[in-house]
């Protein structure tokens, strides 16, 4: 027979938590914000073992395994590259050789869209648990971003090998990474998060954002110069403010220079209104949304 | 809301609607959360057209080392109680404190993922259910012991049979050591060996200070481990008291309503002489009144009314008594019982079949009613199981079996 547990006796443990009807309504912005992320912060073991069972455990099964992450970004570098080589698509003047450019516009594109859908299956992810266990949600949020900033770091050492095989030199500025991809991740995770919440009280919104997010793709300089297109087309693409993230991400590695900085400032704090908004959102909503889950 | 030294959940007022169509459910939630974002209050202790309450004013407390049985029909609001208390939804209406780690036997093992092995699951589920990583290394052996699974420890869990999944799962949630264990019919599971294993660890918890509350359909289970016990109906407590007293009033209006169910059943008879029939039957207590619910080892009488146009050579009567289950408790014919008894009949009259003590389990139970004619095989009429009545534990007894006779224990010599 084993040996007894003892039960814990710590404060900690014998914390009073009161469940009442808008408790979380109630609470202001900055508290719920403080609770957020002291959650995250404790939840850091859970994170990780999330992490281990959603990204490790997946590729255990299948034969090419991790070689899966290098692949994405490779076959959809070349499909671009064969539409350029048939005279489909007219760049303009990139500065770099044309698959450098579009290597990186389409990693950069793949980080956003990526914490985008991470952040819409926050709780639909958990199906399995989400209804029996209590535990912070916002674990699952910061384990979904964790996968996508892995797949990035992966997809980026295939840009350095692309830069390499075409003598682009990336700038020092290259190490700024984290700081000009935050804002990416502050406007996909907030979209994201918004349509976990509002796309199981109406579906309608998770399909009308997935149709949006595929045509953005078509006004953001991700394949293309902004330079290269018309003034009324260009009108459009500089009124998106995933142009500026994704351009100045692009040309501190490139060439480590800030095109527009106002621009980027504005686009950046835009991205993290939407963050906050959305974060705010999945506080004072999450157990609403999932009572209708299921 | 204030919390005694010893009382870990106190539930006040508690109230939680849902809504009974999708589209609107689907309709109102985007309303609702549209509102908690813009910050506006709203009167949410209201229904709105096709809402209703699943749980409405539920109100009790548990204190440490205490077992509270919650116990109710499907659809009384058992799990969305727990759910509530879980913290998994948000309640309505009224309040609920908590003090200490709450642990959940729901679902066990929910969270698994097949393509990993059984060690690396116990890592995952543990932190799942709030353990430290130190806490999970200290306590994975005992784990591994009480959930069984030896040499399949290193092999994926999808290789487990459900058995050993379950089983697992429960050595995981037992050891996260929490000091408040929500149990939803987890007890269910398994072989005998390890349902006795976990009866054992579940005593020593509660030894231990740990808090207990059961939700089952099983009023045997219930009876061995709760102290008191909550009735919950139609999302209200139809009684909190006692273990025994609620769940014999619970055993008591379930019998009632199943005797009441099948008084509306139609009645099985055939009938093959049209000159001769069984008008009535009645089922008389001790005093001679008529009666449906009898306590066990009661006096129980059955009066069967007959009507005969033509004389009846050699009348049998024959009565058996039969468990839901369909399994034949008692079955006497007039014949063999009474010889005497055998004389021819004409007109209108009845019989009485009596039962000195009827010691049977409390349940519901059909009555057979037969006449024939001369022998056994000639029969005049036959009325299958179209007659019911319960036998309810008025005494606070403790048996089991189907037959329950007045018993003793005495100390033997060797």
């Amino acid at each position: 027979m084993p040996e007894p547990t003892p039960l814990p006796s710590t404060p900690a443990a014998r914390e009073l938590v009161i469940y009442a009807p808008d408790s979380r309504r109630c609470m202001s912005f900055w508290r719920s914000l403080q609770v957020m992320t002291g959650n995250i912060f404790r939840s850091h073991e859970l994170i990780r073992q999330l992490f281990i069972r959603d990204y490790l455990a997946v590729h255990k099964k299948s034969f090419l395994g991790f070689a899966w992450i290098l692949l994405a970004p490779v076959v959809a570098t070349l499909s671009w590259l064969f539409m350029n080589a048939a005279g489909v698509l007219q760049p303009g003047t990139t500065g770099v050789p044309y698959p450098v450019y579009v290597l990186v516009g389409t990693t950069l594109w793949g980080l956003f869209t990526g914490f985008y859908q991470s952040a819409t299956q926050t709780l639909t992810a958990a199906q399995g648990y989400i209804l029996q266990v209590h535990y912070p949600h916002e674990a699952l949020l910061v384990k979904q971003a964790l996968e996508q900033i892995v797949n990035f770091s992966v997809a980026l050492l295939v840009n350095l090998l692309a830069f390499l095989w075409f003598g682009v030199r990336p700038h020092w500025m290259i190490v700024l990474l984290p700081v000009t991809t935050l804002p990416l991740f502050f406007l996909g995770a907030g979209l994201g998060l918004i349509i976990s919440v509002l796309g199981v009280v109406a579906t309608e919104f998770r399909r009308v954002c997935e149709v949006a997010i595929g045509l953005v793709l078509f006004i953001t300089p991700v394949l293309y110069n902004p330079a290269a297109i018309g003034p009324r087309f260009q009108a459009v693409v500089r009124w998106n403010p995933l142009t500026h993230l994704l351009e100045t991400a692009r040309s501190t590695m490139l060439t480590g220079t800030v095109p527009d900085p106002l621009a980027f400032a504005l686009s950046a704090l835009f991205a993290l209104l939407v963050f906050l908004l959305a974060w705010r959102l999945f506080f004072v909503s999450e157990h609403r949304v999932i009572e209708k889950l299921f | 809301m204030d919390l005694s030294n010893d009382t870990v959940i106190k539930v006040e007022g508690l109230h939680k609607k849902f809504c009974r169509h999708l589209r609107r459910s689907m309709f109102y939630g985007t309303l609702d959360v549209s509102r908690d974002m813009l910050g506006l209050s709203y009167r949410a202790d209201r229904l709105r057209p096709s809402e209703f309450w699943a749980l409405e004013n539920v109100g009790f407390e548990l204190k440490r080392s205490e077992a509270l049985g919650v116990i109710g029909s499907n659809g009384s609001g058992k799990t969305t109680l727990l759910r509530i208390l879980n913290g998994i939804f948000p309640p309505d209406g009224g309040q609920v404190a908590i003090r200490g780690r709450m642990g959940a036997l729901i679902a066990v093992g929910a969270g698994f993922h097949p393509n990993m092995t059984g060690r690396e699951n116990i890592r995952l589920n543990g932190t799942i259910l709030g353990m430290t990583r130190r806490e999970i290394a200290e306590r994975f052996d005992a784990i591994v012991d009480f959930a069984d699974i030896g040499e399949f420890l290193e092999a994926p869990v999808a290789t487990y049979s459900s058995g050993m999944t379950v089983r697992l799962g429960f050595a995981i949630a037992v050891h996260a050591a929490p000091e408040i264990l929500l149990a939803d019919e987890v007890l269910a599971v398994g072989d005998l060996r390890f349902a006795l294993k976990c009866y054992r660890k579940i005593a020593e918890y509660r030894r231990n200070g740990g808090a207990l509350l059961l939700v089952s359909h099983s009023m045997q289970l219930v009876r061995n481990v709760c102290h008191r016990t909550l009735w919950l109906e139609h999302g209200r407590v139809k009684q909190l008291g006692e273990t025994q007293d609620v769940c014999d009033a619970y055993e008591r209006d379930v019998l009632q309503r199943s005797v009441a169910i099948s008084s509306r059943e139609e009645i099985v008879r055939v009938n093959l002489d049209p000159q001769v029939s069984i008008a009535q039957v009645e089922f008389l207590d001790a005093q001679g009144a008529v009666c449906n619910a009898f306590p066990v080892g009661a006096a129980f009488r059955v009066r069967i009314h007959y009507a005969a146009q033509r004389r009846v050579v050699r009348p049998i009567f024959s009565i058996a008594l039969l468990t839901v289950e369909n399994i034949t408790v008692v079955a006497n014919h007039s014949n063999f019982d009474a010889p005497e008894m055998c004389g021819d009949i004409e007109g209108r009259g009845c019989v009485d079949f009596a039962i000195r003590s009827l010691a049977l389990k409390p349940g519901s139970y059909g009555c057979t009613v037969i006449l024939a004619e001369g022998s056994l095989d000639n029969n005049l009429e036959w009325h299958e199981r179209a007659y019911r009545f319960a036998v309810i534990n008025a005494a606070d007894t403790h048996m089991n079996g189907l037959y329950q006779p007045d018993v003793c224990w005495e100390k033997g010599v060797s």
